[in-house]
């Protein structure tokens, strides 16, 4: 039956008025202000420095605060790989419990010799140390955060081989999404150890070692860690006890930045510029070792995006320049606005099973049980879903 | 000479990925496919068209101030992997042990088969008769078949090292077949005169 959006119109404009606050715009130029205001060293220290555990992510700075700094000239021939994936998560109304990693690569090399690599590769898994971490016992199954982690895996594998098959440089490695797995740090720590961070960080070691910058690409970013940070510095009390503000001025500055995320803040550079680097603080990054995660923020022509590398990216100056270049020649090739990078759209295009697709899957199944004598109707559930009598 | 792969087939006519991007082969081009040992489908091709690859993706201006035209697809290499080119031939014949029948084939092209460009030698072969004109005629395709005939006179035209006297001959049989649609005659007289 059709939603009955009547019911939801009244609420849906409550909702836009509470969030669209009249003096937003008024609160994101006094946070560019204080973030002007900052001294870096400072505020480096009042945040490595506290004892009490933060209630938020924060963003340490690298080195200033409130730098823009210039896009530069791409070279005159460099590539972009980037991967990406999509996955056909366990159905509990299948005959057969497995899950599909599908992941998709491009690279495309500009310049003397343009030319292009487009590709994908599935995998299906369906054997007990495959759908749960202790297959022994069957707990811990492979699906949400740990399904995810399975095709980050993927993913970095992908995106590494395909990687390795280029020849020219410069090249950059790029990927959708964060590089910080904070979506482990509820996960059985053996399992994050052990299974999961132990690959990762193999490839990040591996794309290091071969002196490929290794970067996330983050459209549209909610992340509050560098106004966060702000909201340290503008704090007084040592155990951030908000219930007990002793400042009403600040109270009420803290809790409009509470509203403001980094893309705003970040809303001054201009066209090409990218913001100064800072630390994340987030805890699982405790065990990235020297491939802790830093980041930025980036004005890619229409849209201030998070780009989030290894310090061994971030702590390099000409590789910096490099990748703020890459990237923003990227957006230029972008045929949408605000622009995207034409490798992740591509890598996506690839990667992407369709509605189509995921019910062939589930008949190839169907069609291999029925060969050997067996016939599999579905659950009822699935049954009435797909054939929507009246 | 390969130069597409059958994606779709039908007793009057088939679809072809084109191999190369952007050129579909010549309207009205007589093309063959290889169906077995001496045995080849003759087809004349009468559309052509170039597009995504995902009909949920439509293609966009890519263009700029600096970058039009085939800098285009250097600046976007990807392009070549997302586009395609497919052309559609009318089935018009076969070629059985050098042996030209002209007429529907029994049964449609395989998929996934290759299509081929026709040399001089086999479109000189087909081409003596004109029987297949008929066929050209009264299959509805997606643009006047008018048109579509200019088009394959002009071609085998040319094929035939410029055969005035085959012109004569196919013009005459046109204007048999189209005696009693003076407009649709006119259309192909102007076409060939004005290009040959």
């Amino acid at each position: 039956m059709p939603l009955k959006l009547d019911l939801l119109g009244q609420r849906i404009t409550e909702m836009v008025q509470a969030s669209a606050a009249e003096d937003r715009g008024r609160w994101v130029e006094r946070a560019r202000q204080l973030l002007d205001s900052v001294g870096p060293e400072q505020l480096r220290a009042k945040l490595e420095e506290r004892v009490v555990r933060l209630p938020w992510l924060v963003g340490i700075p690298d080195g200033g605060v409130n730098g823009a700094f210039e896009v530069q000239e791409c070279p005159s021939s460099f590539s972009v790989v980037a991967a990406d994936g999509s996955y056909i998560a366990p159905d509990r109304h299948s005959p057969f419990r497995f899950y599909v990693l599908n992941t998709g690569y491009a690279v495309l090399t500009y310049g003397r010799q343009p030319s292009a690599v487009l590709d994908s590769s599935a995998q299906l898994y369906f054997q007990e140390q495959d759908l749960y971490l202790d297959p022994l016992v069957r707990s811990a199954p492979v699906e949400g955060a740990r399904l995810s982690a399975k095709m980050c895996l993927a993913e970095m594998r992908a995106l590494l081989e395909a990687a390795e098959r280029v020849e020219g440089r410069p090249l950059v490695a790029l990927r959708d999404g964060s590089l910080i797995t904070w979506g482990l740090q509820t996960e059985d720590p053996a399992f994050v150890q052990e299974r999961f961070l132990t690959e990762f960080l193999t490839y990040l070691e591996r794309f290091d070692a071969l002196g490929i910058p290794l970067v996330s690409y983050i459209s549209y970013p909610g992340a509050r860690d560098v106004v966060n940070s702000l909201r340290v510095w503008l704090c007084t009390q040592g155990d951030m006890d908000c219930a007990r503000c002793p400042s009403a001025d600040v109270e009420q500055f803290c809790r409009a930045l509470r509203e403001i995320r980094d893309r705003e803040l970040f809303g001054f550079l201009q066209d090409g510029e990218r913001s100064d680097v800072f630390g994340s603080k987030s805890a699982i990054l405790n065990r990235y070792g020297l491939h802790r995660i830093h980041f930025f923020y980036m004005n890619v022509g229409g849209e201030v995006v998070r780009l989030e590398a290894p310090q061994w990216v971030t702590g390099d100056s000409q590789t910096l320049r490099l990748v703020q270049a890459l990237i923003y020649d990227q957006a230029r090739r972008s045929a949408i606005h605000p622009p995207y990078p034409p490798a992740l759209q591509e890598a996506h295009e690839e990667a992407f099973i369709s509605g189509s697709d995921r019910r062939l899957v589930q008949l190839l199944v169907e069609r291999s049980l029925a060969e050997r004598g067996f016939v599999y109707s579905g659950s009822a559930k699935s049954g009435s879903k797909r054939r929507r009598g009246v | 000479m390969r130069i597409g792969e059958i994606v779709e087939s039908t007793s009057t006519h088939f679809v072809a990925e084109s191999l190369d991007l952007g050129r579909p082969p010549e309207l009205g081009r007589l093309v063959k496919v290889h169906l077995a040992e001496d045995r080849d489908l003759c087809a004349v091709v009468c559309h052509g068209e170039t597009g995504s690859l995902d009909p949920g993706r439509r293609a966009v201006r890519r263009s700029t101030e600096e970058v039009y035209d085939d800098q285009v697809y250097r600046e976007h290499p990807q392009l070549e992997h997302v586009l395609r080119t497919q052309f559609t031939s009318l089935a018009v014949g076969v070629i059985d042990k050098e042996v030209v029948h002209q007429g529907l084939p029994s049964q449609p092209p395989p998929l996934h088969y290759s299509v081929h460009g026709c040399d001089e030698e086999e479109t000189t072969r087909f081409t003596q008769d004109l029987y297949y004109f008929r066929l050209l005629l009264g299959v509805p395709v997606r643009i006047p078949v008018e048109l579509v005939l200019a088009g394959h006179l002009r071609w085998v035209y040319r094929g035939r090292g410029h055969d005035e006297e085959w012109l004569q001959v196919a013009a005459r049989e046109v204007a048999k077949l189209l005696k009693q649609d003076y407009e649709r005659l006119a259309t192909v007289l102007y076409a060939i005169e004005r290009d040959t």
